[in-house]
Order: C-alpha cells, then structure tokens, then sequence
C-alpha cells in the first residue's frame, strides 16, 4: 500500500470529508438541527465543550472508525449545520454506545446520548444513510416490535454468525428439546426468548403508536411496518376474541 | 501496556484511526510510552475519574419531593423485600431488596444464555427466597434502540412504566397485595437505560405529561398517578449484597481460579453515581459487583489494562458490524486477559458483554497475526460461576453448553467432572422428551393475566395458593 511522506492515510483514502455531500438547503439543515436541539435530552447532555479530546481518546469507535465523540459535541456546541448534516451521513452510526465518553466528560456532557439524538433525527428524516445502515437491523425490529423481545433462540444459528464458529450449542439435540430442557418455564420457547403474554404485546402495540415509533419505521423501512401492523393485527384480534370469550 | 500493534495498524507505524487527518504517531520507544501512559492509567484506575464531575444530584431528591406534591407515586422497597443497603459511587445509601422478587427478564440472557437467568433463580431457591417470574413484561427495547435508533424517550419511557408497573401489581394475581413483589433487572442494558428515563422522567414534567397519557390508556397509573420505583436494581446488586450468604454454602474450592472482571459499560457507565462501590472491594476504585463475590468465594480476582473498555458489542455492531466487534473483543478483552492476566476466567455481569466475549473467540483463528496463539477463554456471568461454586448442575442448571467459549478448561480447574455431566445431561433429555423435565417453580404461576390465566380461587382449590 503506497505512503507518502507528506500525506496520511486518512488523507489518501478519504480525503476531503465533505467532497461529494449532498446539496442540500440551509432550512433542511435547520430544520434538523432544530429537532435535535428540542430533544429534552439536549440540555442535559451537552454543557460545554474545552475540546479536552477525553472522550475520544477513550472511545472503542475511534479505534476503528473515522469518528470522534469530541467532534459531535463540537459540531453541536457551535451548531456547525453543515458538519451536523455531514456527521448524520455515517459518523453517528460508528458511535457503540457505550458511554464511556459520558462517565469521562468533566463537563458532564453524553456524546453517546447526542449521537442518539441524531440518529433518531436521521430516520425522522428518512436520510438515506439511515435506511441503509438499518437494513440488516430488521429481524431485531420485526422481532421487537411484534412480540415484546428483541432476541429469540431461532435468530442464533451458525448460518446467521458462520464468524462465531461450531459451538453455537455444545450438545448435539434439536433446538425444541434442548429449550423445553430450561427448567425455567418462561424459557421453553424458540420464537421468543421467554413466552410473551398476549395483553402485553397489544399494550405494547399501544405504545409504540402513540409514541410515534411506528411512524419511524414507516419512514425508513415500509416493507418491515406493512408486515408489522399485520401482525398486530392479527394479535389485537386475538385479544378480542379472548375478551369476547370472558364476556360469554 | 496495551498492544495496538494489530489494531488499525498498516504495518508503517500509522494507525488507522478516527482522531482526525492530523494525527501522527509519536513514535515512542515501549519505555517512554509506558511512561506517557502510565499517568493516564493512575487516572482511570481511580474513582475520582467518575466524581470529579459538577452539578451532581441525587435525583431520589427530586422523586420524594414530587410525591409530596402529590405528582407521583413511589413504590417504595419494603421491610418485606428484607432490604440491604450498600453504598453507590458518592457514598450515598442504595437500598437492596432480597426477596420476594419480580424477575425483569433480560431477552439476550433468556435467548442466548439461558443459564444466565436459570442460575439465578436456582440459587434464590437454594436460599428459600420468593419470586415470580411472568409472561407479562416486554423487554426494555434499549437494545434495539441503542443499535437502530428506533425508538425514542416517550417509548423508552412508556415501557419502563408499563413494566415496573405489572411489577407492582403482579402479586394481585396469587391474591397478595400490590407491592409485594420488587422488580429486580437482569440486564444491564435495561438498568442503565431504565436509570436515565427515570432521571428524565423526574425532571420533565412534560415527559410525565405525554407519557401519563399514554400509560392511563393502558390502565397502568396507580391512584391517577405515574407510579416510580424507589430504586432501580440490577441483579448483580442482589448477587453482590447476597455475596456473604452465597459464600456460605459453597462447596467448590476456587482458590486457584485466577479470574478477570469485565464491568459492563450500561451498568456503571450510565447514571454513574447509582452504581455500588465499596471501601472493601479494590479500595472503592471500581465498581463493586462481581468483583466482590469472586472474593467472598475466594477466587483470585487479576487486575488487567483494559478493564474500563467496553466489550466490542456496539449494539448495532454485533449484528451488521461484526468486524469491529470480533476485533474489539479480541484485541481489547481476550488477548489482554490471557497475556497479562493469565485468567482461567473472564466475570461479566451483562447479557451483550457476555455474548460479544464468549462467541467472538474462535474467529481469533482467522488472523494471521494470531499464528500460533490460542485466545481460548471461558466467559461467565458472576451468577453462574456462584451456581457453580455452590454446587449447581452445569448442564441443566448453568446450562454451559450455550457459551462457545471453552468451559471445560474451567471445570477442570474447578474439580467438574463435565464429561459425567455432560452425559447425565443427555440422559435427562430423554426425560424431557417425554415430557417430564424439572421445574424451578410451578409453571401455572408464570400467567398473569390474559389467556392460561388462573384465577385466585381456581388456585386455591389446585392447592397453588396455601395460605
């Protein structure tokens, strides 16, 4: 691989950072900066910025990625719009969520917490960059959304994580048997990780409509929330048929 | 000393990294950077990493203050939940209920560790302690809204209340009052996030507004009230403040079990100042969980560089960013542990930690700078090594067989006869096949509501309710 003396890599490969962004409007940019600045979160987690560079130095995402907490919060402090836009692109999706930025911070402030702010702006906008990078995060949303869990024992197979290597389970016997061996009765399931009561599911039906999550979805995946709101569907007449049966 | 020989690294000397195009590498000799570095590392080793902070308050202040003014509702930890108490990061009191509890299931832990939650009920019958564990609860949804960004504070919000409110409730359904069982969270990732929305929820009033809405929608407020739990508490607190009774009925020696700790990033990252420390556990530098029962149960805890690093899960990472996440758990974790620890045994006590360290080994192999090594090392939830050390089955019970990482190598340094329980396990399959397996409590119990649901009087004739 070619080094020149008077160049870095970062330079070589990446070079200009905003060379190529999309054109966009200062009233789109505002407008994003606005929804993230509205957050109640916002005054919490951003109170200042001496450009220490703590949080990046102990950042696991830094290690990899070109991506720095420290210029989040920068970009935020001096609502940089266009820096903003241009960090939503893929900057944000780097970040692993692990706070250590945040317990670093001597002013307190969360940059994990501002990337999540930006990436719920990013699908409220139905930026590109965020519906490709959820993409394969679907089955984690069907499986969320319509049951309650986030996991269940069917999503773990050597076929879904080849990189995780033969011992996926160390005894050789069928899924069904060796969950129906937990001697926790939650647990002898294969589609959910514990068994989910049907109320629960349509309470939570209930939540993620008023609070605006099935609109997100919507916007970043339309296939994923057609097959969703089937299934709930589907569950909501389920519970009304129980009810129907306690009334008779 | 941490090697990052291999991490980014173009062979060159220039590291790959994201702290800008104007970064060079010093180019220190391994003495100067040990130098450089080690003052850092005094730093980070320290508690007053965490405190040296303004504007700290402890928001409990606040949750009294609004039930006063009749806004909201405590559910408070009764003497009936036999509390402990133990101290948190700023030597506050943080009050532990024991028993009758209500098990916060962890959907990682249940999908993919189930020894994980099967330990932990296991040793609470050992200690003839009462809990429920129901249908009714949903996960928190932070895992998913920490990977994808779906999600938002109002929902976060709603299904901490929704949850912790079937807590409070719950013992309705076997004819107890409300209160009686205390919500004990088993994952990591649900205790740090329910932490913060209990914090946000406690300062807005317009987020209690929204969500009061949609929880009386659900029939989920008590006396018109959004109804907050005094404390919220992970198990590993319970393991921790139980560390002497667990220790107690011990029957393993693991004196020559050399183990590391992996502390979870959403467990004393996130609202730091909830988290346990304690004077007796490596001088109140570091959080106290795991740590501090590997000790009662005699094991030699081995300090290693980089135990404040998070795991490699990334949360979005493990599913669609895999490459970070194996070479983060490798290069960060397991190769650390191994080369400076000489650990026989990595103590987590979260569900993606464990995950993202027990099953990112075997890839190691694929790495030419690997040649030759063999990055082999059990990972374990503290929970389950106590099971172990007491006594527990680690097949039917600590259910081993799910982690990929080499637990044998473990038994062995604990005296198991694994390939005897292994066997004996395979044998009780057929016992399940028949329909005849074992039961840590009466499977009835678990429906609360909706359908399979048995009333009380029902119960009382089935003999389920004694008293």
């Amino acid at each position: 691989m070619g080094h020149h003396d008077d160049t870095t890599r970062v330079q070589e490969h990446i070079g200009d950072p905003l060379e190529g962004t999309q054109d966009v409007s200062r009233e789109f940019m505002e407008e994003i900066f606005q929804d993230i600045q509205s957050d109640i979160r916002f005054d919490h987690e951003l109170n200042g910025c001496l450009n220490c560079g703590i949080c990046t130095a102990t950042c696991p995402a830094a290690h990899y990625y070109d991506f720095s907490p420290r210029e989040i919060v920068q970009l935020l402090w001096t609502e940089n719009l266009e820096g903003i836009h241009d960090a939503m692109q893929e900057k944000i999706w780097s970040c692993a969520q692990c706070y250590t930025c945040a317990a670093r911070c001597p002013f307190g402030n969360s940059p994990g917490g501002l990337v999540m702010l930006m990436r719920e702006a990013a699908i409220k906008h139905g930026m590109e960059s965020a519906k490709s990078v959820l993409r394969p995060f679907s089955r984690v949303m069907l499986k969320l959304i319509s049951t309650g869990n986030q996991l269940s024992p069917d999503m773990i197979s050597n076929d879904a994580f080849p990189d995780w290597g033969p011992n996926i389970c160390k005894v050789d016997a069928p899924l069904k048997l060796l969950r129906a061996a937990i001697p926790v009765p939650t647990l002898n399931t294969i589609k959910t990780a514990w068994e989910t009561n049907l109320k629960t599911s349509v309470e939570l039906y209930t939540i993620w409509e008023e609070t605006g999550v099935l609109d997100q979805l919507e916007t970043v995946d339309e296939n994923l929330f057609d097959v969703i709101v089937d299934l709930m569907d589907e569950k909501r007449d389920d519970w009304d048929d129980y009810l129907d049966e306690q009334d008779d | 000393m941490v090697d990052n020989k291999n991490n980014g690294n173009n062979g060159n000397g220039e590291r790959f990294t994201g702290h800008g195009s104007e970064w060079r590498d010093s180019n220190l000799s391994p003495a100067d950077a040990m130098t450089a570095t080690s003052w850092v590392e005094a730093k980070i080793d320290k508690r007053s990493m965490l405190t040296n902070k303004d504007r700290v308050h402890d928001i409990r202040d606040v949750m009294w203050q609004l039930e006063k003014e009749g806004e909201i509702k405590v559910h408070r930890v009764g003497e009936h939940n036999d509390p402990r108490m133990a101290k948190t990061l700023y030597g506050w009191d943080k009050k532990i209920p024991t028993n009758r509890i209500w098990h916060h299931k962890s959907c990682g832990q249940c999908g993919n560790i189930p020894g994980y939650p099967t330990s932990l009920l296991w040793m609470m019958n050992e200690m003839e302690l009462e809990y429920l564990d129901e249908t009714d609860q949903t996960s928190c949804t932070a895992w998913n809204y920490h990977g994808s960004g779906i999600g938002n504070i109002e929902s976060l919000a709603a299904v901490f209340l929704r949850n912790f409110h079937q807590a409070y409730v719950s013992a309705k359904a076997e004819g107890l009052p409300e209160g009686y069982y205390y919500p004990l969270v088993h994952c990591g990732t649900s205790f740090g996030n329910y932490k913060e929305v209990r914090e946000y929820l406690l300062l807005s009033a317009e987020l209690r507004d929204k969500v009061k809405k949609i929880l009386g929608k659900l029939d989920r407020l008590v006396d018109g009230k959004l109804l907050i739990p005094e404390e919220v508490v992970h198990y590993s607190e319970w393991v921790h403040v139980m560390r002497g009774d667990i220790a107690n009925r011990q029957t393993i020696d693991v004196s020559s079990v050399r183990a590391t700790i992996h502390p979870a990033c959403h467990v004393y990252k996130m609202i730091p100042q909830d988290v346990i420390y304690d004077d007796d556990v490596l001088d109140g530098n570091r959080v106290a969980v795991s740590t501090g029962v590997m000790q009662s149960l005699g094991a030699q805890v081995i300090d290693y560089s980089t135990w404040y690093d998070c795991c490699g899960f990334g949360f979005r990472h493990i599913i669609s960013e895999r490459e970070f996440t194996r070479s983060f758990a490798i290069d960060r974790k397991i190769k650390i542990a191994i080369n400076e620890a000489k650990s026989d045994v990595m103590i987590g006590h979260d569900t993606g930690c464990i995950t993202t360290l027990d099953k990112n080994q075997w890839i190691a192999k694929a790495d030419e700078a690997n040649a030759g090594q063999s990055y082999e090392l059990p990972v374990i939830s503290d929970i389950q090594f106590a099971a172990l050390a007491c006594g527990a089955d680690p097949f039917k019970i600590v259910q081993s067989h799910w982690h990929a990482s080499p637990f044998e190598n473990l038994f062995e340094k604990m005296g198991i006869d694994w390939e005897a329980g292994k066997a004996n396990f395979e044998a009780y399959l057929k016992q399940v096949e028949a329909g005849n397996q074992d039961n840590l409590y009466d499977p009835r119990r678990r429906i609360t509501g909706g359908p399979g649901y048995i009333n009380v009087e029902e119960r009382k004739k089935l003999g389920m309710i004694t008293s």
